[in-house]
């Protein structure tokens, strides 16, 4: 047997064993994210009314409209400050976690744990514990009235959008993180040592550098992953109040498409979020091109 | 090595034990709280110690809600999702690695891209698609001016129609339009050694033999990673769930949960029931975890590379 033959010839087995998949990726992928850049040149009539080619007429309305721009900021306000604790805490921990000390068993077992509870159901809980007259600011509440009330300060309600978020993001980035550190060779450890570097030197020398390509992964990806997830959040925490202050993108588009059914406004911006996205995306590939150089 | 690294270990363990903490604290506090009476919530807030309701509101949830049915609709949702997902991926991931096609880079990159837009971002249209899963077959012919064609031959054009949702095949089959799992078996095929499937040419093994009786029983922890980490997905999707079911009786269980806290202000709402259905609807999750933490680690790891 040649060794061309490490493959398969067959004729339509291949196209078989891929039709199922990709069938339900052209379905449920393909048709909606080409459907939302062709709805965003049309006017479209909820409940099947007919369409009608309006040009770049719906991105000059969105464009101009203070909502999208304020839903934006906050988006990308969100997205800096969420997603930065959600890589620099796990990233403590991982270091933590990576040393041999009691805690690092316990820890690395407990640390996953929310990646088993929903973003939806984390939001009720962490709606409950944040409650100014219920919750755990109550006690202060009531010492110092109105220091803190998420339902009326919009500060209020993005903080506890935010430490919601970074509880949910810490099992990825947790584990993605120890993972990088344990795959250290110990002999840079002890190179360093010898070199004379202390232990608390040595995570700024040694390991920090050694696990870049795994941040710059777990930043990139929370990146996504913050615009995303966080709709479940605002729901069930904020309902994207008050005065609108937590109406992030994502939630914008599913106010606008399923409670107001302006179908081409929801559509246009989804296609604007969707480029916002592929850009990010673009970045982590340039990222994970570096990456080769970091391999040890 | 021995060196003195006192203080950094003393640095590390305070550490986790807030990361314990801040993980831990709002699970106990949700368990403490369900274990006590709307009447205790009201007058003294938080629970920091638990009571003897737990069981009671437990019952409440039951007797009073959808929950039950809900939390039988996300184990349908979970379970199906996790198992066509590693299917059809598996399937396609073979494809894709043990064929001689000359397309298999397009398709792989077709699939792959999937990753980068999730299913939260193109709800809106998606939603559209579900409510009749023909319309692109409609759209096609259409455009291209077959079903003018159709009208003059048979005097009406052809007009498809069939909505999905709520079904359940409709809250599943958008979630395993995805590409991870593709993703993730073809890196471990690639690890594979070559010999492995020369050696089972030479013994005379077909596609399907091959594809049987050697990949599967190698495959069996690349499965099980698969499995839980979309079944924990599949279980704590929110966004499409909420929109893809329209009646309670088809809504998931965490859908059903948001939905017990009272939209409108004013008096407080009875959250030790409520935190008695966010233990209820986090059960089964947590309890995968615990029993299956390896291979959940496992697939984290592997779904990055």
């Amino acid at each position: 047997m040649s060794s061309e033959s490490s493959l398969f010839s067959h004729r339509w087995l291949p196209a078989l064993l891929l039709a199922p998949l990709m069938l339900l990726i052209v379905l449920f992928f393909y048709v909606p994210v080409f459907q939302a850049f062709y709805w965003s040149f049309f006017l479209e009539q909820p409940f099947g009314g007919g369409s009608e080619f309006v040009g770049l007429q719906n991105f000059q309305r969105v464009l101009s409209d203070p909502e999208f721009w304020g839903a934006t900021g906050r988006t990308v306000i969100f997205m800096l400050t969420a997603s930065s604790l959600a890589v620099i805490v796990p990233l403590m921990l991982a270091v933590a976690a990576d040393r041999k000390i009691g805690m690092s068993y316990p820890a690395r077992n407990i640390l996953v744990w929310p990646k088993g509870i929903a973003g939806a159901s984390i939001g009720v809980v962490f709606a409950f514990i944040f409650n100014p007259f219920v919750g755990l600011m109550a006690p202060l509440n009531s010492l110092f009235p109105g220091l803190w009330n998420p339902g009326i300060d919009g500060t209020d309600a993005f903080v506890t959008l935010v430490a919601a978020h970074v509880w949910s993001g810490i099992p990825f980035n947790f584990v993605i993180l120890l993972a990088g550190l344990r795959s250290i060779p110990p002999t840079m450890y002890q190179a360093a040592a010898m070199d004379g570097a202390g232990p608390w030197r040595r995570i700024f020398d040694v390991q920090l550098p050694l696990i870049m390509p795994q941040l710059f992964l777990t930043f990139v990806l929370e990146f996504t992953e913050s615009i995303t997830s966080v709709f479940a959040l605002i729901d069930t925490i904020t309902g994207g109040g008050p005065g609108g202050s937590t109406t992030l993108l994502v939630y914008k588009i599913y106010v606008d498409g399923f409670r107001g059914f302006d179908l081409s406004g929801a559509s246009t911006q989804t296609a604007i979020l969707m480029v916002f996205v592929l850009l990010l995306a673009a970045c982590q590939f340039f990222f994970l091109g570096r990456r080769i150089n970091y391999e040890r | 090595m021995v060196e003195n690294a006192r203080s950094i270990n003393i640095a590390a363990s305070i550490l986790l034990a807030i990361g314990i903490l801040y993980i831990v604290g709002p699970l106990y506090l949700t368990l403490s709280t369900a274990s006590q009476s709307y009447e205790y919530m009201l007058r003294n807030g938080l629970a920091w110690v638990p009571g003897t309701e737990l069981f009671a509101n437990m019952g409440k949830v039951i007797h009073d809600t959808r929950i039950p049915v809900q939390m039988l609709n996300s184990m349908i949702v979970a379970f199906s999702n996790a198992l066509a997902t590693c299917a059809l991926s598996f399937l396609s991931a073979y494809a894709i690695v043990y064929f001689r096609i000359r397309w298999a880079g397009v398709a792989f990159a077709l699939i792959l891209a999937t990753i980068m837009l999730p299913l939260d971002i193109r709800v809106i249209t998606t939603y559209q698609v579900a409510s009749n899963i023909f319309s692109p077959l409609n759209g096609v012919l259409d455009f291209t001016g077959l079903n003018s064609l159709i009208e003059m031959v048979f005097g009406a054009p052809v007009q498809l129609e069939l909505s999905v949702l709520d079904t359940h095949f409709g809250l599943i089959a958008p979630l395993v339009a995805h590409g991870t799992g593709t993703f993730l078996f073809r890196q471990f095929f690639l690890t594979l050694p070559k010999d492995l499937f020369k050696a089972a040419r030479m013994d005379g093994a077909g596609p399907i033999r091959f594809l049987i009786d050697i990949l599967l029983p190698l495959a069996r922890p690349s499965f099980a990673s698969l499995f839980v980490l979309t079944f924990l997905s599949g279980w704590t999707q929110y966004l499409w769930p909420l929109v893809g079911a329209s009646t309670p009786d088809m809504q998931t269980a965490v859908v059903g949960l948001a939905r017990l806290v009272p939209d409108a202000d004013g008096q407080v709402p009875d959250f030790p029931m409520i935190m008695a259905g966010a233990v209820l609807v986090s059960l089964v999750p947590l309890t995968m975890i615990a029993l299956l933490q390896r291979f959940l680690v496992q697939g984290l790891v592997l779904s990055e590379k």
